[in-house]
């Protein structure tokens, strides 16, 4: 396959902004200082080829060097070493409507923003119809767009990039815009230009989109590559690596409640038999609980609850339901609680504690956040919703072709 | 560059100038008018200095034999406000469209050239005013109009080059836009517009009012419009040296300069 875009070892550095001069008055005091002028690299050694007719993924976190990358490739900012050749016609969607003028109409901001796309007059006028048809703004479009919805804005901004008929073309983030029936609308159109056989780089840190559109990706990570290969599994590692980073960075602070005649002392949580902070879909967990009491505690209730961290309660179990329930506790020992195959999704989530009373209305104990922990992908592959229900799919009719290639 | 860019490039150009047009009255009452109500106040308090207050002779046009200073005070203020109002508003074109610049690849030489052209229709519209108050006056200016042509032609072509200098130089230094604010007020002094150069006798002002580039400009425009005569070919000949020039230089550095826009705005 013909290569349509070669980034070739590029690195890119920024002046820091204290010194950059500013003014000719700075020109001249700041020179003789030039020698330990501090340089920040945001590219380091860049290189990759994307060929032609494939769908090609950037992810990375926030200041990872991803938006230098794209404006580099856009060729907005130039490389500081190393080259970046585009060999088709590109169009790169980095902000949506960032040429419009508000006191225009949205037909004139249309004729501009694609000539500024690099249209010429004849293209748009063939293509007017169908850029506002697809902005589903025809009875708008007339008006000055400073009377558009930011909603409009945009939608009519997307119509008027995506219908410059690029042979590559570069988007940053941009999926997340409009209304659902817009987004996929935008979905659809990126469809038929694979299909089409054209060449997209997806620019983003959603996971998913990734995982479901792209043939290929790189990671970025403090402006180097960090991974690149099958997107399925760089997206896997990538976000174990955010995950981990991220439990470094922060453990929840836990909080405790209740009359505390008997406690919990300390949770651990163990794979195989080893405390661990992270566990894999289908993994077998267990939750161990230390506990001790000052005094004779009758028919003591142990329940955990398990849930994403800040989002919807997943688990909320008790010895009760299963019948566990001692007459009476008195001293330090602890509660082993079996979760066979756990079939969380991938993401952080946090595990509380809580020992009451038989009636579950008087609460001895209660430990907010007792811990924190990383669910990462297992043996499936899903990522959206709190669970997986393991499902199997079978397809079947006459119509019904074999695999497809793209999987 | 493709013609495909090429065409594009030029569909780009007209756009934006036409952007400029329509946005430059928008949301004002008088509109358009302002275009002529700006010269029209100049002349009014240039005149009450020029004729009550310095009680001067107006010039008399060789051999057109017009003795009125506000056209003489036109013909000069026009040409030279198309040079200044470019500069002045290209300088603030780059500046304005940042996010523009940052965010889409574009040719950014056309954010000025937009500018110029903007300014120049603007231009010709105050100029076919001042061609039918010349003839008011019983001026016989029509033979002459055609020389505007060359003329106008080489105005766009330095300014555009001192546009694109002073606007590429302004991204990194803004130093430039205050600058260029004094700038233009001494050119406009030093360009024989509210005064006659002939009868200052001094060797200084009358090199720089005749070769000073502006100055060059304006005793041009004052040969064909007042005088009723064809400007001297040493003029011409200096005008086309120093606007190629000038425009070579302007667009050397533009170029040199503008793929740092996007990091330095």
């Amino acid at each position: 396959m013909a290569s349509v875009l070669t980034v070739d070892h590029v690195s890119k550095s920024f002046r820091t902004q204290a010194e950059r001069v500013n003014s000719l008055k700075e020109l001249v005091t700041k020179r003789r200082r030039n020698s330990d002028v501090e340089e920040f690299f945001a590219l380091r050694d860049v290189s990759f080829e994307v060929t032609e007719g494939e769908a090609f993924g950037v992810i990375g976190h926030n200041g990872s060097g991803k938006s230098t990358l794209l404006k580099c490739m856009a060729g907005i900012l130039q490389p500081t070493s190393g080259s970046v050749a585009v060999q088709k016609r590109m169009s790169a969607l980095l902000e949506l409507g960032a040429g419009f003028h508000p006191e225009l109409t949205g037909r004139d901001n249309v004729f501009l923003n694609a000539a500024i796309l690099g249209m010429a007059r004849r293209e748009i006028a063939a293509r007017f119809d169908e850029i506002v048809d697809f902005s589903g703004l025809a009875e708008f479009i007339d008006e000055p767009v400073k009377t558009y919805s930011s909603g409009m804005y945009v939608r009519l901004a997307f119509a008027v990039a995506i219908n410059v008929d690029p042979e590559l073309l570069i988007i940053d983030e941009i999926l997340a815009v409009g209304d659902v029936t817009f987004q996929q609308r935008c979905m659809q159109k990126f469809v038929e230009f694979r299909e089409q056989g054209r060449t997209i780089v997806l620019v983003t840190h959603d996971m998913g989109s990734v995982r479901n559109f792209c043939d290929r990706a790189i990671w970025l990570e403090h402006g180097e590559i960090a991974g690149r290969g099958d997107p399925t599994d760089l997206v896997d590692t990538y976000t174990e690596k955010m995950l981990a980073d991220a439990a470094d960075g922060q453990a929840m602070q836990s909080t405790r409640r209740g009359s505390g005649e008997i406690r919990v002392e300390e949770v651990e949580l163990l794979v195989d038999g080893q405390p661990t902070t992270h566990v894999r879909t289908g993994d077998t967990v267990v939750v161990r609980l230390h506990f001790a009491s000052d005094e004779t505690i009758e028919n003591p209730v142990f329940a955990i609850t398990i849930g994403r961290l800040g989002g919807a309660i997943v688990t909320f179990p008790s010895s009760r339901d299963t019948g566990e329930v001692p007459a009476t506790i008195s001293g330090s020992g602890t509660v082993e609680v079996r979760l066979a195959d756990i079939a969380l999704i991938p993401g952080p989530h946090v595990l509380h504690t809580e020992v009451t009373g038989f009636g579950r209305q008087h609460v001895f104990d209660h430990i907010q956040n007792a811990v924190s922990f990383d669910v990462l992908a297992g043996d499936v592959r899903e990522t959206a919703g709190i669970m997986t229900m393991r499902p199997t799919w079978a397809l079947s009719g006459p119509g019904v072709s074999g695999p497809s290639p793209l999987v | 560059m493709s013609l495909r860019t090429a065409v594009a490039h030029r569909n780009l150009l007209y756009l934006l100038s036409l952007k400029e047009l329509r946005t430059r009255y928008r949301k004002s009452i008088l509109g358009w008018a302002w275009s002529l109500l700006n010269p029209i106040s100049q002349v009014v308090i240039y005149s009450f200095v020029f004729l009550t207050v310095f009680k001067a002779t107006p010039p008399v046009g060789d051999p057109s034999g017009l003795k009125i200073f506000p056209l003489y005070f036109l013909t000069g203020l026009l040409p030279f406000q198309f040079f200044s109002i470019s500069v002045t508003t290209a300088i603030g074109a780059v500046d304005s469209n940042a996010s523009l610049i940052k965010k889409v690849p574009f040719p950014h030489e056309h954010l000025v050239y937009s500018v110029v052209v903007a300014q120049g229709v603007t231009f010709l519209i105050e100029l076919a005013v001042l061609v039918v108050a010349l003839l008011l006056f019983g001026s016989m200016v029509l033979p002459w109009i055609p020389l505007m042509i060359p003329l106008m032609a080489l105005m766009a072509l330095f300014t555009t080059g001192v546009a694109l200098a002073l606007a590429a130089m302004n991204v990194f230094f803004n130093d430039v836009n205050y600058l260029w604010g004094i700038v233009a007020q001494v050119l406009f002094f030093a360009t024989p517009i509210i005064y006659d150069p002939e009868v200052i006798d001094n060797s200084v002002v009358q090199a720089v009012t005749n070769w000073g580039p502006t100055g060059s400009f304006i005793r041009a425009s004052h040969n064909i419009l007042y005088d009723n005569r064809f400007p001297s070919a040493e003029r011409w000949l200096h005008l086309v040296v120093v606007s190629v020039a000038v425009f070579a230089l302007g667009t050397w550095i533009f170029g040199k300069l503008s793929p740092r826009f996007a990091e330095e705005l």
